[in-house]
């Protein structure tokens, strides 16, 4: 009791006078450099501004400029997403002011994605997607229902950001015999190696350094760069937004526009698990960490990765909702004998967010069991296609053949079951766009009745 | 599976089982066991006074507990857990009954409710329709099973029970389990998917404690009693709508007079409305069983029994004896058994 009062007592007063922003001082003892802090991730902001680089280029049509920011390792790009504007100035305009000679397809998870068809690898199926989205107009491909620039940003998202986090620097590189507290990352670094590691992690989660302090509508809005949040954004009040400190990415920015709806605290649990985690390497003083000091790291891994697949399944959620109503809305279109472009371009859409974020959470090594094949068979290898098509192999040229399907009617069932085994599985609760009533609630509550028992 | 994984797969069932003594959603948890010795002590003691201690003493004698009959009970529950684990993959889940039932239903043209209603008022009206629904359904399907011979078939596993303890409510043929599943797959089913469909993302249960109100209720005020050497009355006037645990014991009695009585769960409106109530009193004396071998029969046998008695045709107590003729004298009886034989 006494020591939980003197740590909350210790905790708030550190709060007063810092608050719990992201960033440690140099804990290595033989450090002869003049870095201040050890905190350093520009290598991940770099491929956060690569994939938003990225999806901007998607729809440009030119494959040579995607190729750039996917796989070139080129120095002097500039950042397409974000970009300053009038009331919100940014730091940064190119790529190699954050870090240079980085990429996203190197770094994405090399195991087989059952989800897609061909029985590719994650750096396979974007590059696919990648080429294939060259050959449409505006990264809309209709006629198989495909739309590019949604699919290759949810996808890059998990295969890159959320692997790498959640697969290896929060699992492996943990370990004892890897990356030691008592050495410098590498030769002269301000950093440790656990430290570097963690902070790693950190960076390709994609929250600013002062996130804690800030509500998710906040983070929200700074991604859409309101000029009205500025302020906000500009925590070091030096009048630009610099991309490493002060700009939220990928899924940080989902945790918090899903915490937006006010049901649930994904952000700043993951973010506090980071802080506290970091701030048990930091004690460790530059020595290599204890057993115990290892697990309780391990500890707030866990809650990490917990809450981050949960964001992700939050974000298939919702977007399996969206399916639901795009399909609703195109049956009374077709009733009116109205026209369909526009709803099916919607619904398009919406499917490739599903999709992407569905692939995501088979791309970072997690055994999903039997709810990946439910998944991957549930939604399919596109969306129901007029006439109740749907694709259903990719041959090595990536062109995609279809085949006989479900009705789109019956393919809104299918969307149902996606949200209820999203939801079972991850154990959600904000399930924005939920179109299943909330019946699993209800029926976990029904759980509770002695339903086979008889007098 | 390898033998390993069957070793885990029997440890794990078994501990399953055992853990549900704890589990407040079970019939058989400590805790109500407890809370219903509690409800009947304080009963007793306000009607009898002195006399309230002897009146429980039969349910803390080893002879109840060790009882052949009683011993046939934790077998057959064991024993059930493990044959329905093994037979009943629960291919066919209540999540997915109600999903098809509420697309159907949508598609259908059945939509939300135009006008808003506050969420109290759904949670009332959705826990009052279960607990009507649930309730009736268990009555109903309890009633056929005296009814039809191939049911009795199985049924009458549970009435071979000599004594009554805590642990025959879970005396069941597997095959009456699963019966009961179906019903209760069929029951929440249609109800969770209409609601859902009428009140998205309101409809819930009232519960206290995780557990639902009604569940509550029910186990606190003596449910477990009803399957015991102890017979509680409510009285005539409460008797009318809730079974007590005497009447509950009237359904297991051997006597002709008292067949195919009290078949209800909690509520007693429906064997009223079925024409087969009886009033139970605290000072019935009861002979339990089918007064057929089934009665000394081990656990082997009572899995084998159905097929045995529907080759052989009826024996011993006969099935469907709902008769105009009998219901008269139950009544007759009723009458009888309230006037308390003097002990
Ligand atoms: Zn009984
Ligand atoms: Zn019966």
């Amino acid at each position: 009791m006494k020591k939980t009062l003197l740590t909350a007592f210790i905790g708030a007063s550190a709060l007063s006078l810092h608050a719990q922003t992201y960033d440690f001082a140099v804990s290595l003892p033989d450090y002869q450099g003049d870095a201040s802090s050890s905190v350093s991730y520009g290598g991940q902001i770099a491929r956060h501004a690569l994939h938003n680089s990225l999806k901007k280029a998607s729809k440009s049509g030119d494959l040579a400029l995607m190729e750039s920011y996917f796989s070139s390792k080129a120095e002097g790009l500039s950042i397409l997403d974000p970009v300053s504007k009038k009331g919100f100035a940014i730091k940064q305009s190119s790529i190699d002011e954050l870090s240079k000679g980085k990429d996203l397809k190197s770094s994405a998870y090399p195991g087989t994605i059952t989800g897609w068809p061909g029985n590719l690898t994650g750096p396979e199926v974007l590059q696919q997607m990648v080429t294939n989205a060259a050959n449409t107009k505006g990264g809309y491909d209709p006629v198989n229902g495909y739309d590019y620039t949604q699919l290759i940003s949810k996808f890059t998202m998990g295969a890159v950001f959320y692997n790498k986090a959640v697969n290896d620097y929060l699992d492996e590189k943990l370990e004892a015999d890897v990356k030691p507290n008592d050495k410098p990352y590498s030769k002269g670094a301000p950093y440790t190696g656990k430290e570097h590691v963690w902070d790693e992690a950190f960076g390709y989660f994609g929250a600013p350094i002062n996130g804690l302090e800030l509500t998710p509508k906040e983070v929200v809005q700074i991604v859409k760069l309101n000029p009205d949040y500025f302020a906000k954004a500009d925590a070091n009040k030096d009048g630009v937004v610099d991309l490493k400190t002060e700009m939220a990415f990928a899924h940080a920015y989902y945790a918090a526009s899903i915490d937006a709806s006010g049901k649930t605290d994904y952000f700043h649990t993951i973010l506090q698990a980071f802080y506290d985690g970091r701030s048990v390497i930091q004690d460790a003083k530059g020595k290599v960490l204890s057993a115990a000091q290892r697990e309780e790291l391990k500890g707030y891994a866990k809650v990490i990765g917990v809450a981050w697949q949960q964001v992700i399944a939050e974000a298939a959620f919702k977007y399996a909702g969206s399916v639901y109503a795009d399909l609703e809305k195109i049956a009374i279109i077709e009733e009116s004998n109205g026209d369909v472009k526009k709803a099916y371009r919607n619904y398009v859409k919406h499917w490739g967010e599903l999709k992407g974020f569905a692939l995501s959470l088979q791309a970072a090594g997690r055994d999903l069991g039997r709810t990946q094949s439910q998944l991957d068979r549930l939604i399919g290898f596109s969306p129901v296609l007029f006439g109740n098509a749907q694709v259903v192999a990719a041959n090595s040229k990536g062109e995609f053949t279809q085949s006989e399907s479900v009705t789109m009617q019956e393919y809104k069932l299918n969307m149902l079951k996606v949200q209820n085994l999203l939801s079972s599985h991850f154990a959600l609760t904000a399930k924005l766009n939920d179109r299943t009533g909330g019946m699993d609630d209800v029926l976990e509550q029904l759980k509770s009745g002695p339903s086979a028992e008889n007098d | 599976m390898t033998t390993v994984d069957y070793g885990g797969w029997l440890i794990n069932e078994l501990s399953l089982a055992v853990s549900d003594l704890v589990n407040p959603s079970k019939r058989v948890s400590i805790l109500y066991f407890a809370s219903a010795l509690f409800f009947a002590f304080v009963l007793f003691l306000f009607r009898y006074g002195k006399g309230a201690p002897r009146r429980l003493s039969a349910l803390f004698s080893w002879r109840l507990w060790w009882h052949p009959s009683a011993r046939v009970d934790y077998a057959l529950w064991l024993g059930n857990r493990l044959i329905l684990s093994l037979l009943f993959p629960k291919v066919i889940t209540t999540l997915g009954v109600v999903t098809w039932l509420m697309f159907q239903l949508r598609e259908v043209g059945l939509s939300p409710l135009a006008m808003t209603i506050p969420d109290w008022s759904v949670i009332a009206l959705f826990s009052l329709c279960y607990f009507l629904l649930d309730d009736f359904s268990r009555f109903w399907l309890h009633w056929l099973m005296h009814r039809w011979s191939w049911l009795w078939a199985f049924h009458r596993v549970h009435h071979s029970a000599k004594v009554l303890t805590p642990f025959t409510v879970l005396r069941t043929h597997p095959v009456e389990g699963m019966l009961f599943y179906g019903r209760s797959l069929l029951v929440q089913g249609s109800l969770v998917a209409l609601f859902v469909t009428l009140f998205p993302g309101q409809v819930s249960l009232l519960m206290i404690g995780g557990v639902f109100v009604a569940t509550y209720v029910f186990n606190i005020c003596g449910a477990n009693l009803r399957h015991s050497p102890v017979p509680i009355s409510y009285g005539k006037t409460l008797e009318r709508w809730l079974i007590s645990p005497a009447q509950h014991q009237l359904h297991h009695s051997a006597a002709v007079e008292h067949y195919d009585c009290n078949f209800g769960v909690v509520l007693a409106v429906w064997d009223r409305w079925f024409r087969c109530l009886q009033f139970g009193s605290d000072q019935q004396k009861l002979r339990y069983g089918t007064l057929s071998t089934l009665d000394q029969t081990g656990v082997f046998g009572q899995y084998l029994s159905p097929i045995l008695f529907l080759g052989r045709g009826l024996n011993g107590r006969q099935a469907g004896l709902i008769k105009t003729t009998l219901v008269n004298a139950g009544k007759a009886k009723a009458r009888e058994t309230t006037q308390a034989k003097p002990e």
